[in-house]
């Protein structure tokens, strides 16, 4: 059964459960929902990859040979000249002048890897990735994203749609959480895990602070902020305080009854108790087997660490936590920022989250749990197609590859398409947004029916849902 | 918004479909509403470019006559009005409206079958009302206060007349008073941001003054703390916010900022009006040049600094001025005209305009000269004819180059424009170093150098010769490179002060921020100017005139808000046509005469606020049933709004109840790393966009970027954040030892009613103390390896946990 979770009882929820925000006021809009999806939702939550820094398109998912054909000829000197037609360049924002990053590359930059085609779909992958080849026909590849500004407030942009500097804005799995009642009564329904040091790590904005994602670390010992007594109380002890009390406030009640205030409360110290409780005991892998662990690269010390949160994910996902967003990659604005030595880098980076990445897909796949959850990888932009400095690879906005799976996406399909050198998305173009709309559309949910009365959206906010890539 | 609520979609496709099997065969169906399902969707869609704000093509859609008299619709012909034809055209070039979706099919049918069936409106059809008209924007006027016959209250000031005046026109009946604990604690708490110690909570119930509520209130604003309680609330609205960027480089925000932020707290505690205090912020430069403590003011201006892009910089400038001071959200006509208000898109960057000139820059504060230790931010007019672009549909990559821009106001506001006279600037303000206090400064530091060098300089042979010695020698000249810097240094500095107008930038006393990250040397190196625009003073003098509408409604507005728990205006930055309709339109007239008649002064509306009878009300609604049906949400004060604290006080007043809190006032910021351990009050902790105190953030912190009012969230990690912390458990011990020296050889039962009072303000009632025994015996229970009295006094422990995990700890009540 689904349940209003206890963590909406705050901020715009609250408020408009008191009637107390002014744009609430006789909005019948303006309520909080009510937790259930607007129609049957195909998914029930969602397991969001991010790659901090930005992929390389062409390196991963979108193989162009003509780079390597042309490699080390300026662009205009090759038959794709028109792709620097300053039209076709004008989606671009600039909002840091000079910047040196950022920049038109226009040498072109031979392929760095090998491809293979993998499964019955025959899509061809990077040889870095081998393992979540083996799962191409699970995956809808997108080949054809777009977003607007060249620099790393793009990552901001991919989870909320906007630039850092257009303000602050709800990310995609605040409106889930905002949207969606809760699966499970003991546990966050919107966690995150990984690095997000470069972009604002707040996520609910003007939904409030109680759909912000509540970071988790894998470490059952210190799972999160607050998580455990910062001196010593036993854990008898406590458990008398906490009872204590929920009492006293139960007995609040009858000197102020009917205080929504007051039972939202009571209701938020018993999941606290519960969570502190349970969190722990979802993060702790001893009862996995070693042969699961291996599956998500558990064995080894470059796959170790995205392999444990993403069997973190699993857990928390089977236990009915909606959103749980991963971003990988610390260190300046994100490991994959591939300014130079694009080839070590890639290599490296995919290293770390390809074993993982495809232990989940299978780990999901075989305990059923991938039909109703989809697993999302995505990056801020792609990397231009020429050559900055020797051997690496600048920011590029223009076409640039995500991937989805699961929830009822259809597998081993490409959609869209960028031009020869991968510098344009020609086909089926998609803006970030459209990725948000595919999920919500997963999970019931219509984005309009969430709107706040004095926050209009506008429709590239909202996004399209890919309906190519639906089951 | 679409007005449709949620869910109900399909429903209505169906029924359309429906409607029209029911018109196929014949039947009559119910006529189309013009009230409810035709005027709402031209108010939606069409009222802004077609109504009383704007009539393109000389259209007005916003009643019947207008529409009959434009021609666009012919009843009972649809085919021949062109309304119809142009809502459904397929070219987006003739469809309207131009903006947003087309209208839905659905809505276009009923259009067409509202002129089929004769286009008929109402009797009482009537245009919308002029926007100029709209409540706020007509001069505040000071109201009679209303004579009620057997108020149900004692009437102690006019705000008591006005809300009672309304509970009889409503027919509500107010709960009693508080308690006088309840009272104590909630009069504490809201003027100075700490709960009364159990002395004052003591000498108060002692008491038997008629005045001696008033006292209190008296002593509460007349004490320091009252600054810092409300100095904060309003850097919440003027976003308060130390430097951040990334890394080390500074993007946003300014170093040293924290000088604006003591300004605001001595200026509440020094009682400066709202009038003078906006003119300071926003003028200071211009109106007292060369006044420092006064030029901390400007910090206002130097907050929105951005490196990388003027426009955003200048949009937040806009956005948080209009919303801040007049309540308006001219943010709204940055890429078209409002659509609500008569702002036009003009306007917005006309209103820019007037801070086009401005940018920032640090002097020096006497007795330092490393501008990275210590500075002055602050805002100054530099370039006196910078242009402003008018942005195309407000993009900023699309300028029309062939308007011009002139500073100034939308006429409806203010109908006389801005006065603008340029001030010409006293030479100690646009050269520093004409300040004795600066050029001695920076003297000190050359010469404290130049004495350095020549120590490391000389032989030990020449050291043992003696200090005379020493200077003999430097007078004759030894070579050595540090010696010869500094001694070039100094004649630098010398001839700088000689000639303060050739000084090298670095030689000035005061250093301009970058214009942006590709700002030209040239640029850098150009001297400050002589004169300013006077634009802002101009507008400054604007906000702070009597005749100006909004400023004094919204700036009560916002008290209000925070002594009673909710606004009269609930939405606090929009008091545009969008924004909600006063629940008390006479009493925020009444307040803010009143507030405007006492030179502003903020004070003197706590004053009245607090000592009124609606204030001193019971939060309760037992046995308030009628009340409760007929007013839930309490719009009309029938009873005190609970309010949950703000996080600085819930912090603060944990450290004040364990007797830790230091009231040391104002000055650098306190680095995150100290902050666990701090005693000082939170409002000082270095807070910014990037960096803010994790515990403070549980508990919905300001957001720096936007915060006019702060969200009252309810989550778990709030309750972990007072079980588990280390500064909710050190506390907590240390109240409980504090209790128990108090109180030596006390029982359950005593120690209970100590902790209560100490806690929460009141003692336990007997349902409470008698669950707190009974817990006091599991938890001894539960510690077998203690003896008396430590297993005691650990248990206790958990009782005093629990009180400042309880709802009305972290609540007034």
């Amino acid at each position: 059964m689904l349940r209003r979770d206890f963590l909406g009882f705050s901020g715009v929820a609250l408020a408009a459960m008191l009637h107390k925000d002014g744009y609430t006021v006789g909005a019948a809009e303006g309520r909080a929902p009510n937790g259930k999806p607007h129609f049957t939702p195909q998914a029930k939550s969602v397991i969001w990859l991010f790659m901090n820094g930005g992929v390389s398109h062409m390196e991963t998912f979108d193989p162009k040979p003509m780079l390597t054909k042309y490699a080390g000829k300026s662009i205009n000197e090759t038959p794709f000249q028109d792709v620097q037609n300053p039209e076709k360049l004008k989606l671009a924002r600039v909002t840091v002048v000079n910047d040196a990053n950022g920049q038109q590359r226009n040498k072109l930059y031979p392929l760095q890897v090998g491809f293979k085609k993998y499964g019955q779909s025959g899509i061809e992958v990077s040889d870095w990735l081998p393992h979540t080849g083996a799962c191409i026909d699970d995956l809808a590849v997108i080949r054809s994203t777009w977003t607007t500004d060249d620099n790393h407030g793009a990552q901001t942009q991919f989870h909320t749609g906007r630039h850092m500097l257009d303000g602050e804005y709800p990310t995609l799995g605040a409106w889930v959480h905002y949207g969606l009642g809760s699966l499970n009564e003991n546990l966050p329904q919107f966690i995150s895990m990984g690095n997000r040091e470069y972009w604002n790590l707040k996520d609910g904005h003007y939904l409030g602070p109680a759909h912000d994602a509540v970071p988790v670390r894998v470490d059952p010992a210190n799972p999160l902020d607050f998580g455990k007594p910062e001196l010593p109380v036993s854990a008898s002890e406590q458990k008398l305080g906490f009872e204590l009390s929920g009492k006293l406030n139960k007995l609040r009640a009858t000197e102020y009854p009917n205080d929504p205030a007051l039972d939202a409360r009571i209701k938020s110290y018993e999941l606290a108790f519960r969570m502190q409780k349970s969190l722990p005991e979802v993060l702790d892998f001893t009862k996995e087997t070693e042969e699961t662990k291996k599956l998500y690269g558990m064995d080894r010390n470059e796959t170790k660490s995205f392999g444990m949160q993403l069997l973190a994910a699993r857990r928390l996902v089977e236990r009915g936590v909606r959103f749980i967003q991963i971003q990988h990659g610390a260190g300046g604005a994100g490991v994959w920022d591939a300014h130079g030595g694009l080839k070590a880098n890639h290599a490296a980076n995919c290293l770390a989250v390809d074993k993982p990445i495809g232990g989940l897909l299978t780990d999901l796949k075989r305990s059923g749990l991938l039909k109703d959850t989809i697993v999302v990888f995505a990056t801020e932009f792609g990397r231009t197609p020429g050559t900055q400095g020797s051997d690496g690879r600048d920011h590029h906005i223009y076409g640039f590859s995500v991937w989805m799976a699961g929830g009822g996406i259809k597998g081993g399909l490409v959609h869209g398409a960028t031009d020869e050198i991968g510098f344009h998305a020609v086909e089926d173009r998609h803006y970030v947004t459209d990725v948000h709309a595919t999920i919500l559309n997963q999970l019931g949910l219509d984005s309009r029916k969430l709107e706040i009365p004095g926050r209009k959206r506008l429709d590239i906010d909202h996004g399209t849902a890919i309906k190519a890539i639906l089951g | 918004m679409p007005a449709s609520p949620a869910g109900f979609r399909p429903l209505r496709l169906f029924s359309f479909s429906l409607m029209l099997l029911i018109g196929a065969s014949g039947r009559a169906a119910t006529p189309i509403d013009y009230a409810k399902e035709i005027r709402p969707l031209f108010q939606e869609r069409c009222y802004s470019c077609h109504g009383a704000l704007a009539q393109k093509a000389k259209l007005r859609v916003d009643s019947g006559a207008f529409l009959m008299k434009g021609g666009v619709l012919v009843p009972g012909k649809p085919d021949e009005s062109e309304i119809l034809a142009r809502v459904s055209a397929e070219d987006e070039d003739t469809r309207m409206p131009p903006e947003g979706h087309p209208l839905k099919p659905e809505q276009i049918a009923k259009l067409k079958r509202w002129i089929e069936e004769g286009a008929k409106v109402p009797a009482d059809d009537a245009p919308e009302p002029d926007p100029r008209d709209h409540w706020s924007f007509r001069p505040v006027q000071r109201p009679p206060v209303p004579t009620v016959a057997n108020p149900a209250i004692a009437i102690r000031n006019p705000i008591d007349a006005f809300v009672a005046a309304k509970w009889q026109e409503k027919d509500l009946k107010p709960v009693g008073p508080a308690e006088r604990r309840v009272l104590l604690r909630r009069v504490y708490l809201d003027l100075v941001g700490l709960p009364p110690t159990t002395a004052q909570m003591e000498a108060f119930l002692q008491d038997n003054r008629p005045d001696a509520y008033e006292q209190v209130v008296e002593q509460l604003l007349a004490s320091p703390q009252y600054g810092e309680r409300w100095g904060r609330h309003f850097l919440d609205i003027w976003r308060y916010s130390d430097w951040w960027g990334l890394g080390a480089e500074l993007r946003n925000s300014q170093k040293h900022l924290w000088h604006w932020r003591d300004w605001a707290v001595e200026s509440f505690n020094a009682n400066l009006g709202y009038d003078e205090m906006m003119r300071q912020m926003i003028a200071a430069d211009e109106l007292y040049p060369t006044e420092p403590e006064k030029l901390r003011a400007t910090g206002y201006l130097a907050r929105p600094y951005f490196l990388f892009n003027r426009t955003t910089w200048l949009d937040e400038v806009v956005e948080h001025t209009t919303k801040g001071f007049l309540g308006m959200t001219f943010n709204c006509s940055k890429c078209h005209d409002h659509k609500y208000d008569p702002v036009s898109q003009v306007n917005y960057y006309q209103f820019r305009a007037i801070f086009e000139p401005y940018q920032v820059r640090t002097d020096l504060i006497p007795g330092e000269a490393d501008i990275k230790k210590a500075g002055l931010p602050r805002a100054f007019d530099c370039n006196l004819d910078a242009k402003t672009p008018f942005h195309i549909r407000g993009d900023e990559r699309n300028a029309d180059t062939n308007r011009v821009i002139t500073p100034g106001l939308p006429a409806f506001l203010a109908p006389r424009g801005l006065s603008i006279e340029p001030v010409k600037l006293p030479s100690a303000a646009f050269e520093p170093l004409r300040r004795p206090e600066i050029a001695a400064t920076l003297l000190r530091q050359t010469e404290l150098k130049w004495a350095r060098a020549l120590l490391e300089h000389a032989s030990r042979e020449e050291r043992a010769r003696g200090r005379s010695k020493i200077i003999e020698w430097a007078l004759v000249g030894p070579s050595g490179n540090a010696l010869a810097a500094a001694r070039f240094e100094l004649k630098q500095i010398e001839a700088a002060i000689a000639d303060p107008g050739k000084a090298a930038v670095s030689l000035r006393g005061a250093i301009k921020s970058a214009e942006s990250n590709v700002e030209t040397a040239e640029s850098r190196s150009r001297q400050f100017p002589a004169t300013s625009t006077g634009r802002r003073t101009a507008l400054a003098r604007w906000l702070s005139d009597r005749e100006n509408p909004l400023t004094a409604r919204v700036a009560v507005n916002h008290l209000w808000l925070r002594h009673f728990g909710n606004p009269l205006v609930s939405t606090v930055f929009e008091f545009g046509r969008k924004g909600t309709l006063p629940t008390h339109p006479e009493l925020l007239n009444w307040l803010a005469a009143e507030f405007m008649d006492h030179q502003w002064s903020f004070k003197h509306l706590h004053r009245l606020m607090v000592t009124s009878s609606v204030y001193r009300l019971s939060s309760s609604n037992l046995n308030a049933v009628e009340s409760t049906q007929r007013d839930p949400e309490n719009r009309y004060l029938w009873r005190m709004n609970p309010q949950r604290l703000q996080a600085q006080a819930i912090r603060d007043s944990l450290l004040h109840l364990a007797g830790e809190l230091d009231l040391t006032r104002g000055g650098p910021p306190i680095a995150m790393a100290q902050q666990e351990n701090s005693r000082r009050r939170a409002m000082y902790f270095f807070h910014s966009h990037n960096e803010h105190n994790k515990l403070l953030d549980v508990f919905d912190n300001a957001n720096v970027l936007d915060c006019y009012r702060r969200t009252e969230s309810i989550v778990p990690q709030q309750a972990l954040a007072l079980w588990n912390s280390k500064l909710a458990l050190e506390m907590a011990g240390k109240i409980n030892d504090q209790l128990h020296t108090r109180h030596k050889d006390a029982d359950d039962a005593r120690f209970v009613t100590a902790a209560f009072e100490l806690v929460l303000g009141t003692p336990p009632t007997s349902n409470e103390l008698a669950t707190c025994e009974e817990a006091l015996i599991d938890l001894r229970a539960a510690l077998p390896k203690l003896n008396e009295p430590q297993k005691t006094q650990r248990a206790r422990l958990q009782v005093i946990l629990a009180l400042i995990n309880h709802n009305d700890f972290i609540t007034v009540r």
